[in-house]
């Protein structure tokens, strides 16, 4: 991946951690519904928010990933009731703390997109999409293997 | 023998001699000048071996946390009848105590499985303003008189004022008292009200994105993950810490920088709301590196987010296992 974003065709590469009940089933939406949004992103697909933990985050960066989104059930509107509160707690340190420590706080998004937000996820990739290029190719915390 | 050890002592006596604990965690003379080991007193013949010091610098909550964790294991296999109970007996001064509040809000033991010798506590000896103090030398000999420390080193005798070897977080602490006990050794004492405690954090916040990057990257390729850090912080008691888990492994087992600053993200992250800053992480690490500047940053943020302070109040859950409907929400992205 390193080599590839060396080049002049360089792509963000954009890992949305999502949550099954709300942003997966937005981003199904913007698919039937046919909306365009940049491919540039690749979602895994979790069964809540709450259940994303942290660490996916730090290691996605460390794989060379130049974004990542997390995305779950509006507060109030967890699938599993409180999901989504504790994550918040969670996301607020880590951002804080990542920013802390010198990595650009676009890298690390986090935002609620629900099951009939369509046009948001669309719209939410989209503005991603164009923040990660504005901030170019992550340098930070990749692990390089070759120096092993 | 200060009147704090002498207390120490004649409290740990009884205790071991009316059987109401089983064992009493507390500081001994190191081996070297001006270090302190930690000791297990079970029989009050022992007692001598305790001591009180500005030298007495490890968080002792760990020991408490595996002495009870070990015993429980131990009677996992024991006939009903033959079961026994364990009760541990602590010396712990402002830091120790949080940490123990922190283990009981976690629910690791009970209440009643701890006996807490509280002190009051002005501070320890920090290593690296030590040896800055005596330019980088041996410490041959030294000895604490009053306000001053007495040391001596190849070129020979200096003394140095105590405050001035005190560690950062020990002049910024807020709790020189323990915030719970069973028993005081010696009168509560007014704690440094330090009015910019986050000055450390805000300083390097105002720095550049690059340069806080270059600093905690530089940082962090001194660490040599020794572990030590992980194995000496009260808070640190998993069964299987995520470092060695290889299923999945979620720090590589070779010589990596980036794993170097992965696992220091983590280990840290984890103190989110659970971090007394007590200093033995710093205390410990053979390389020298500033955590503290960091684990502040999660202190200040409990702070400012969730107004918590890490195992300050006995009945305030910590800021990770609850949460508000209406908890701070700027960071979250909203698209145009």
């Amino acid at each position: 991946m390193t080599t590839e974003t060396k080049t002049e065709k360089w792509e963000p590469r954009i890992v949305a951690l999502v949550c099954n009940w709300c942003t997966y089933a937005g981003a199904d939406l913007a698919g039937i519904s046919r909306l365009q949004y940049p491919p540039n992103v690749s979602l895994i697909r979790l069964p809540c928010s709450g259940r994303i933990n942290p660490f996916y985050v730090v290691k996605a960066l460390q794989h060379g990933v130049d974004g990542v989104l997390v995305s779950g059930c509006h507060p109030g509107e967890c699938h599993y009731i409180s999901g989504n509160l504790a994550a918040r707690r969670k996301f607020a340190f880590l951002q804080n703390f990542l920013n802390y420590i010198g990595i650009e706080k676009d890298r690390a998004i986090f935002t609620w997109v629900s099951a009939s937000e369509g046009e948001k996820f669309a719209r939410v990739i989209t503005e991603v999409t164009e923040k990660v290029r504005a901030l170019g190719p992550a340098t930070k915390l990749i692990k390089e293997l070759d120096c092993v | 023998m200060n009147p704090i050890e002498e207390k120490i002592r004649e409290e740990a006596k009884r205790l071991l001699d009316e059987k109401k604990v089983d064992v009493v965690i507390g500081y001994e003379t190191g081996t070297l000048p001006l270090q302190t080991a930690p000791c297990f007193i079970t029989s009050s013949d022992e007692i001598d071996r305790l001591v009180w010091n500005p030298c007495c610098k490890q968080n002792l909550a760990i020991y408490v946390h595996s002495a009870l964790s070990q015993h429980r294991e131990s009677q996992k296999r024991v006939k009903p009848e033959d079961k026994t109970d364990k009760v541990v007996a602590v010396v712990a001064r402002g830091c120790t105590s949080r940490s123990l509040v922190i283990h009981l809000q976690e629910k690791q033991y009970n209440r009643e499985d701890v006996v807490i010798i509280g002190i009051p506590c002005q501070g320890y000896i920090d290593k690296n303003k030590l040896e800055a103090g005596v330019d980088g030398l041996e410490v041959i000999a030294g000895s604490i008189d009053g306000d001053a420390v007495k040391v001596e080193t190849s070129k020979g005798k200096t003394e140095l004022s105590l405050i001035e070897v005190t560690a950062d977080n020990c002049l910024e602490c807020r709790f020189c008292n323990p915030v719970i006990h069973d028993f005081m050794a010696g009168e509560a004492i007014p704690a440094y009200e330090s009015d910019d405690e986050f000055a450390v954090v805000d300083d390097f916040a105002a720095l550049p994105e690059a340069e806080r990057w270059a600093y905690f990257s530089a940082e962090m390729n001194k660490c040599m993950r020794c572990y030590a850090c992980r194995n000496i912080c009260p808070s640190c008691y998993c069964k299987v810490c995520f470092v060695d888990q290889s299923q999945p492994e979620w720090v590589g087992a070779g010589v990596n920088p980036s794993d170097n600053q992965v696992f220091q993200i983590m280990r840290m992250f984890h103190m989110a709301g659970r971090c007394v800053d007590c200093g033995s992480c710093v205390e410990v690490c053979a390389e020298g590196v500033d955590l503290r500047k960091f684990l502040k940053k999660l202190d200040k943020d409990d702070l400012d987010l969730y107004g918590h302070r890490a195992g300050a109040e006995l009945d305030k859950e910590a800021p990770l296992s609850t949460f508000r409907e209406n908890d701070e929400e700027a960071f979250i992205f909203e698209p145009e």
